[in-house]
């Protein structure tokens, strides 16, 4: 039995685990006591991360599509379909008809090299990932508002909190770890509010549960500043010495009292009264929020407010005080630090600007393109009409992860070329001309920056399945097949020292340094121990930045015809489009099927039963689950999950756009539902 | 008994390392203290129990229980089994689940890592931060007793007689004084805190309010059952591909929904706080009554392991705090 080191491939709280292997296999796993994060505690899917390693489905052998069928391939054979594939599309209709889709669940070396390989290799800024789907909202309004869209505290800091106030976050379910953490500060006597119209495990330990419809957050933290300024809670030197903007930023909350809101929100006023004093009156207040506040045509807006609210009542840049949005997947964060994003290098570098493209120039030995590239999401929109000929996408699952489920496999399915580089024959790579097997987590090394911006380091425990190879290996391959000298690496750590020395806020950091804590970026310097806490002394930008907002309702909202209102999100069991957790035989037994949250009232007025098959039908399309009669949904609303491919929410959904993130409104859209024939 | 000191200590395991395949506590590269072999890192025996739970050596989160067709069988040991750093509670964790897994029928799968492995416990001066952990004085093949300074060890067996034998050096006739008058003082609050509520569930003094309680804490980590060197449930788990068909037995937990599920949907334990009153009611009130005696010992892995801080004795000293008054 030999233990490796290594990190969870699930979510974004980035636990360290130990991966047990006997004779080649993977046959459990073990907590790490020592682990400044996990503590010697895991959830349910740490627990259960060895189980899909040695998965008879996992991919084994390149496939390359002949007469219309995935056929087992040599890797000469696949990778130089791949390349010349490339470069015809390219030669015909331009670089940019090619998009590269990075993943959050890879390492930050091979987001880095995939982003390399699409802008120095293949000439195009058409590079992104599934941060557009989940965090795009809060790296464009936290950048504005602060100067850096990350986490602004550690984990760590919830225990220095005397309130925590969590919007849109089910954290004890999809950040299990971070979500105790806030349990046990409320046992140690810290406050806690909730925003979340379902009663979600840390509502039930909440002093304040406000249950407010959905999309109506701006609503709701308008109010929230208005009773602040109106009871004098506001932190006036804080706004003064470290603030711009506050001035106009007040006619954003002027006539939004709680009565005024109400009537959106649908929460009585004196609730959010209430919690907007609780919040202000504390010493210390971290926020903590997710896909409840970001996945809306109205993202941007919602994480513009709840900066504003912090920095109303000076609750940044101190242990205890702080905004944190928590990065859904493993390596979301190490996703976007490393460039994975139309418009921005690594370290969230400008491709506009002349003097950072002149640098990676010189170190990469080549020409760079200077238009920003396209945002997956416009992407998809591109390949539907015709414009995008060509994905590669590298650990994503897009068929089933996209919003309007039909949209965007019409729109895979008219690609001239698919590639898909994956662990399993996913929903995408059944449609890919060709498929690359890559290695799972723990069959590779490299590092996974978690939500507090930790870069933590993984080692390989076992060799990967047949004949698949790590991500950076097959990358750096296609590389030197399309002509390109300088993509050769003996070592994911030599990948890192080219990272780290083009971008600032990795300046520091190298394979060598990462102990068993890793390294919070920033960490400039070799002589550096990195950063728990952003904006000390200053934001990163200056002085933070009040953004004038105003409130926009979701672009669909129920009528008669589509009387309810629909929510999608993840279970605690599974993990997004379900290719790893539903080959966990654990999971898998949980958590079997499609269901459909209905508040019991719902239930009873459209004569559905507990477990019942029913129908849900939006403007998009239809899909059947089974109800879950329960009073954690509120009246009005569902909640379907999008794990399942057979009763895929994402049909369902609304492929509309947040206009400056880009983010497709996941959270809200109108639906009906009735009981199955 | 035999004695050595702690570069007596680092020899000695040399030497048995090259006899046994030896396994032990140590400390790795990245400064974590796990179960390993001497090449994993170096001899870590103060700190007492480790998160993981020793039995699992001979019981793994996940082995074959059949496999058909391609895959190599497991090559046998080439050597004899030697775990080093069970605790004395530890050890009657491991007669717990011997006796389970052998009582009216024998668990092939469980008995063919069992079969002939020696154990050896380490006590005394050896506790997190110094504490003591007063020594088992038997269950096992040998002990290593700290008290303080030196090594004591400590043979049971004719097997750890044996082992024993290869030091050259005899304690002293009183080498144990000290520790003898320590396990005199020594006072097991968690054991006795564990045994009170006992007596409180078997009288049934609990309400169910108290366990919806409880489980709204619990984040169904299953990290309690997971750790738990008495908990043996496991889950049967068949993956078939093209070169044939293979069964496997992966470690389960009762806090799980789909644990007690029946085929037809419904659930005798469908919510949480029926599962988390089944846990531990299972183990310091139904192990009583099958066997004459707790399915707890206290190794304190659950309590440790917990995220949110509703481990076995935390919750015991929650129900003593609440219900003991109503103990006639
Ligand atoms: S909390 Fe997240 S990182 Fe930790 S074990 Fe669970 S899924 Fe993995
Ligand atoms: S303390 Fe917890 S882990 Fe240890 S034997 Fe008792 S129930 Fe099991
Ligand atoms: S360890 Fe704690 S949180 Fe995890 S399943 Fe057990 S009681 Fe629940």
């Amino acid at each position: 039995m030999k233990r490796t080191l290594t990190i969870c491939p699930y979510c974004g709280t980035g636990c360290a685990l130990w991966l047990l292997t006997e004779n080649g296999r993977a046959v459990g796993v073990e907590p790490v006591r020592e682990h400044p994060v996990s503590r010697g505690g895991l959830c349910v899917k740490g627990w259960n991360a060895a189980a899909f390693i040695n998965h008879p489905e996992r991919l084994k052998t390149p496939l390359v599509r002949k007469d219309g069928v995935l056929t087992p391939a040599t890797w000469d054979e696949a990778l130089d379909r791949v390349v010349s594939g490339i470069r015809d599309l390219q030669r015909l209709h331009g670089n940019d008809a090619m998009m590269f889709a990075s993943s959050a669940k890879a390492t930050n070396e091979e987001n880095y090299l995939l982003m390399k390989l699409a802008r120095a290799v293949f000439g195009t800024n058409n590079i992104d990932h599934c941060a557009r789907l989940c965090h795009s909202s809060t790296v464009t309004g936290l950048a504005q508002t602060f100067g850096s869209g990350a986490m602004t505290n550690s984990v760590d800091s919830i225990e220095h909190a005397d309130l925590i106030f969590v919007i849109g976050s089910n954290t004890t379910e999809q950040h299990p770890l971070i979500g105790t953490r806030i349990l046990k500060a409320v046992q140690n006597g810290a406050k806690l509010i909730v925003a979340d119209n379902r009663l979600i495990r840390l509502a039930r330990h909440a002093d304040i549960h406000i249950r407010h419809k959905n999309g109506s957050d701006v609503a709701l933290l308008l109010a929230m500043m208005n009773q602040i300024q109106t009871d004098g809670l506001a932190d006036q030197e804080f706004i003064e010495s470290r603030t711009e903007g506050f001035a106009e930023f007040q006619d954003s909350f002027a006539s939004w009292t709680p009565q005024a809101a109400a009537a959106i929100t649908g929460v009585d006023p004196s609730v959010m009264a209430d919690a907007a004093r609780l919040y202000a009156s504390a010493k210390s207040a971290l926020i903590f929020y997710s896909m409840g506040i970001t996945q809306h045509s109205h993202g941007v807006d919602n994480v513009r407010c709840v900066a504003a609210l912090a920095m109303m009542t000076g609750n940044l840049g101190r242990e205890g005080a702080g905004v944190c949005p928590l990065r859904g997947q493993n390596n979301v964060q190490g996703g976007c630090d490393m460039g994975a994003l139309p418009d921005l290098y690594s370290g969230y570098q400008k491709v506009a600007d002349p003097l950072v493209r002149d640098k990676f120039a010189k170190v990469w030995g080549c020409e760079l393109p200077s238009n920003p590239g396209l945002p997956l999401t416009h992407a998809m929109n591109a390949a539907h009409d015709g414009k995008i000929k060509g994905m590669f996408i590298m650990g994503e699952n897009p068929a089933l992860s996209d919003p309007d489920q039909n949209h965007a496999m019409e729109a895979l399915k008219s690609l001239d070329l698919l590639v898909v580089q994956d662990i399993f024959l996913t929903e995408t790579a059944q449609l890919a001309h060709v498929v690359l097997p890559a290695a799972c987590y723990g069959e590779k090394d490299g590092t996974f920056t978690n939500t507090e911006r930790r870069i933590q380091l993984l080692h390989k425990a076992l060799e990967p399945p047949g004949e698949a190879r790590a991500d950076w290996e097959i990358v750096c391959e296609l590389a030197c097949r399309a002509g390109c000298q300088g993509m050769n690496y003996a070592s994911t750590a030599e990948i890192m020292a080219e990272a780290a020395s083009l971008t600032p806020i990795y300046g520091g950091v190298s394979h060598e340094r990462l102990t068993l804590a890793g390294l919070q970026w920033p960490c400039p310097a070799s002589d550096h121990s990195g950063t728990p806490i952003l904006h000390r002394e200053n934001f990163t930008r200056g002085k933070g930045k009040f953004i004038p907002v105003s409130y926009r309702p979701p672009m669909e909202e129920p009528d008669a015809d589509y009387p309810l209102m629909l929510t999608t999100g993840r279970t605690y069991f599974h993990w997004h489009t379900g290719s790893m957790t539903r080959r966990t035989h654990l999971l898998d037994r949980e958590e079997r099927r499609s269901f459909v949250e209905i508040s019991p009232i719902d239930a009873a007025s459209h004569g559905i039963r507990e477990g019942g098959r029913v129908t849900i039908v939006s403007r998009r399309g239809e899909v059947t689950a089974f109800a879950r009669v329960t009073g954690s949904a509120l009246p009005g609303v569902l909640f379907i999950p999008f794990h399942f491919a057979e009763g895929a929410a994402n049909v369902l959904t609304n492929n509309q756009l947040d206009p400056e993130s880009h983010i497709p409104e996941f959270k809200v859209c109108a639906v009906r539902i009735g009981a199955a024939p | 008994m035999k004695i050595l000191d702690s570069s007596g200590l680092t020899d000695f395991l040399a030497t048995v390392d090259r006899e046994f395949n030896l396994t032990l506590p140590v400390i790795d590269a990245s400064g974590c203290r796990i179960y390993g072999t001497l090449q994993a890192g170096t001899p870590a025996l103060h700190g007492g129990a480790l998160l993981a739970k020793p039995t699992s050596l001979f019981f793994p989160q996940e082995e074959d229980v059949h496999v058909e067709g391609g895959g190599d069988s497991e090559p046998p040991p080439e050597k004899q089994l030697l775990a080093i750093g069970f605790t004395p509670k530890d050890l009657l964790c491991l007669g717990f689940i011997d006796r389970f897994f052998s009582d009216g029928f024998r668990d092939d799968i469980y008995f063919r890592r069992r079969q002939g492995a020696l154990i050896a416990a380490v006590s005394g001066y050896v506790g997190a931060d110094g504490g003591f952990i007063p020594p088992a004085f038997g269950n096992c093949d040998f002990e290593f007793i700290f008290d303080g300074k030196n090594w004591i060890i400590n043979p049971y067996s004719e097997a750890g007689r044996g082992i024993a034998a290869l030091i050259p050096y005899d304690a002293p006739i009183d080498a144990l004084s000290q520790v003898m008058a320590e396990v005199e003082r020594y006072v097991d609050e968690d054991a006795a805190i564990i045994k009170k509520a006992s007596q409180i569930l078997m009288a049934d003094l609990v309400p169910d309010s108290f366990w919806e309680e409880i489980a709204a804490s619990c984040i169904l980590c299953t990290g309690c059952n997971l750790v738990c060197p008495t908990c043996t449930c496991f889950g049967v788990r068949d993956w078939r591909d093209a070169d044939g068909f293979s069964r496997s037995r992966m470690w389960d937990s009762c806090q799980l929904d789909g644990f007690a599920r029946e085929a037809g949907g419904h659930n005798p334990l469908g919510t949480e706080a029926l599962r988390t009153r089944r846990r531990i009611h299972h183990k310091l009130a139904a192990d009583m009554t099958k066997w004459g005696e707790m399915g707890c010992f206290t190794c304190g892995r659950c309590d440790a392991v917990c995220p949110t801080g509703i481990g076995i004795v935390a919750v015991a000293r929650k129900m003593v705090e609440r219900f003991q008054h109503n103990l006639s």
